[in-house]
């Protein structure tokens, strides 16, 4: 990390503008200064850019200021234009062969129009799709322009055989990356969430299949703190917080979710994610996850590191916070033999390279 | 106040204290450096621009340092900072400048979404704009920087920044980049022209910047219109000879050399579709810098190819 990086102003506003975009109005040029970074790193500038723009301050901003909104802005409108084509031609390539794929993550909420898609920086797009049609997945997409990376024999092996998902695949034209997924937490994993019953569930939104917003809610859940960076730790935060925010003003919402948490096995993560979209500025707490709560001394061990992580990174404890949140999402991925192995193949050949 | 009006101290310690903002074109710049190599580079290149040492913030702050205590001594290197990235590896300290160019190329490519962003020189007589929309490699920073001694303003050798709303081009004039054989070719056709030092980039090729024109660093705040599209292709031996472009060629290939017209949607293919349609197109092969010079001058005042 560079000392650059180290910018805990930055994150401090950061975070003030997440929990409460009604910051963005006091806030000085100097602030802006700081913020911006911070905010271009964790991927929500786009969103903030949208917020401010919403609540009509981009005007009285300096020139600067709005320059740089402005560009986030239309990187936003760009993102959410952009991934409606990529929908509309994957669909081109799996209707005809009669596969429908639920959408994912970021796709799905542009896509269904839901607050977190608002902005949204999405790097590839996940679709879902059952294992047994795996085959004529890949074969319909690869007939339409999509190729996977040329992979060492072990990634291919760690996709295929442990993983949720095929490898990635690049589209030829565009360049753009898709993620087919049979499950959504990998095979070797402890927690196996049945995906027909993902499927099942699964509505029609704008033309496009999501998952329910029980299920959508869970995934979230599931992937919380995954990719171990700060970056991609309060991005998923807020994706939550939007999440409950917008499906909890449903009153029956929470029963149905909890109801859904015990189905697929994901109660915990459930806790976690209520828990830590409150970091985020979320106003609704769902009583009903309380079973899932975790001894005193291991909640009081996650909050540190969550806190630790999101909101210090720039300190060594920080650090550490973020590499053993990544320990433990890999924890919930693997069994521990395979981990270390993984691992270890992992830490050598970056080291070698 | 310009940053040829600064004192070389007065220089060094903006740069150190954070406070230098460099006015470019429509952007805010500003830099952090102890390096100087960069002092240097800015004195001669950047005489010119304005500063603006009350700035409350800029659009790119950038700092250009040496990555660390070792590399400040030992062969010693620069390294980019941009926001909290460094988008670039190190690179040996000599080349600062390359690296300042290099890396606002970056931020204006990546982060200056306001404006419908085309790769192109851009330059401006008696009201109109001149756009030479190309890859790198074709010769336009050579033809640009020889019409620059020849009255014509630079708005840029890398970018035509255009409003997409309104189709107004904003000028962003920095240093001209040439390579190779166009150094000599301009030192030798503009013998006036102040260049600084040339120094060997990552790819082996030797890089200088030329000092771009006060008059169109004074004058970056005077917008104009699209009036003709030019593509230059050097072709070794050949007669200059231009050959009209159909307004959808042209349109395909302001498209190609822009870096985000899809970005702005329907706004941004309008607005290429208009420039092409009040724009004469030609492409333009050339060998002989005066031939192709030339041919320019003759398509500015004849108004149609």
């Amino acid at each position: 990390m560079t000392p650059e990086a180290r910018d805990g102003r930055g994150l401090d506003l950061l975070l003030a503008a997440v929990r409460s975009p009604q910051r963005l109005v006091a806030m000085s040029p100097p602030e802006w200064g700081a913020l911006i970074p911070s905010a271009e790193e964790a991927r929500l500038l786009p969103r903030l850019a949208s917020d401010a723009q919403r609540m009509g301050l981009t005007s009285g901003l300096p020139d600067w200021t709005r320059g740089r909104l402005t560009s986030a802005l239309v990187r936003g409108q760009e993102f959410e234009r952009a991934v409606k084509w990529e929908i509309d031609r994957v669909h081109r390539a799996l209707l005809p062969a009669g596969l429908r794929p639920v959408f994912l993550k970021g796709a799905a909420y542009i896509a269904a129009g839901l607050p977190c898609g608002v902005g949204r920086v999405v790097a590839d797009v996940d679709i879902l799709v059952p294992e047994a049609e795996l085959p004529r997945a890949q074969v319909a997409l690869q007939q339409h322009g999509w190729e996977f990376e040329p992979l060492e024999p072990y990634d291919e092996r760690y996709y295929r055989e442990w993983m949720h998902e095929l490898p990635p695949m690049r589209n030829r034209d565009r360049g753009t990356m898709l993620d087919v997924h049979h499950r959504i937490l990998p095979k070797t994993g402890r927690i196996h969430p049945p995906t027909e019953r993902l499927l099942e569930e699964a509505r029609e939104v704008s033309g496009i299949s999501v998952l329910s917003p029980e299920h959508m809610v869970l995934h979230a859940a599931a992937h919380l703190f995954q990719d171990g960076e700060v970056a991609g730790a309060l991005r998923d935060v807020v994706d939550l917080r939007d999440l409950i925010e917008q499906f909890g003003q449903d009153p029956a919402f929470e029963s149905r979710l909890v109801a859904e948490a015990k189905v697929l096995g994901l109660g915990r993560p459930l806790f976690y994610a209520v828990r830590y979209a409150r970091l985020a500025g979320c106003t609704i707490d769902f009583a009903g996850v309380g079973p899932w709560k975790p001894s005193a001394p291991l909640l009081a061990g996650m909050d540190h590191l969550v806190e630790q992580t999101l909101t210090r990174p720039d300190t060594t404890s920080g650090s550490l916070g973020a590499f053993a949140l990544y320990t433990r999402s890999h924890w919930l991925k693997m069994p521990v033999g395979l981990l270390l192995r993984h691992v270890t193949r992992k830490a050598t050949r970056n080291f070698w390279s | 106040m310009t940053v040829g009006d600064l004192s070389d101290a007065e220089l060094c310690g903006l740069l150190r204290a954070q406070r230098f903002t460099l006015r470019v074109g429509p952007f805010l710049v500003r830099l952090r450096s102890v390096m100087s190599e960069v002092q240097a580079a800015l004195a001669l290149l950047y005489r010119a621009h304005e500063i603006d040492t009350e700035a409350d913030g800029a659009h790119f702050v950038i700092r250009l340092d040496h990555p660390g205590l070792v590399r400040r001594f030992f062969r010693a290197q620069a390294q980019l900072t941009f926001d909290l990235r460094q988008p670039f590896i190190p690179l040996p300290a000599s080349m600062a400048a390359p690296m300042l160019e290099a890396g606002l190329n970056w931020c204006i490519g990546n982060y200056a979404h306001q404006f419908l962003v085309i790769h192109s020189a851009t330059l401006e007589r008696g009201g109109r704009a001149l756009l030479m929309p190309a890859p790198p490699g074709s010769g336009k920073s050579t033809l640009c920087a020889a019409l620059v001694t020849r009255g014509w303003r630079l708005l840029s050798d890398e970018f035509a920044l255009v409003d997409p709303t309104t189709g107004i081009l904003v000028p962003v004039p920095r240093p001209i980049a040439l390579k190779e054989g166009s150094i000599d070719v301009i030192a030798r056709w503009a013998p006036d022209a102040v260049f600084g030092p040339s120094v060997v980039n990552n790819e082996d090729e030797t890089v200088a910047y030329m000092q771009p024109p006060a008059r169109s660093v004074r004058d970056s705040g005077l917008t104009c219109r699209a009036g003709w599209i030019v593509v230059p292709q050097y072709v070794a031996g050949a007669d200059a000879t231009t050959t009209p472009m159909t307004r959808a060629r042209a349109l395909m290939h302001l498209a190609d050399n822009s870096f985000n017209y899809n970005f702005h949607g329907r706004v941004g293919f309008d607005r290429l579709v208009a420039i092409a349609d009040q724009a004469p197109s030609v492409t333009l092969r050339y060998s002989r810098l005066d031939e192709g010079v030339d041919a320019v001058d003759r398509l500015a005042q004849t108004g149609a190819p």
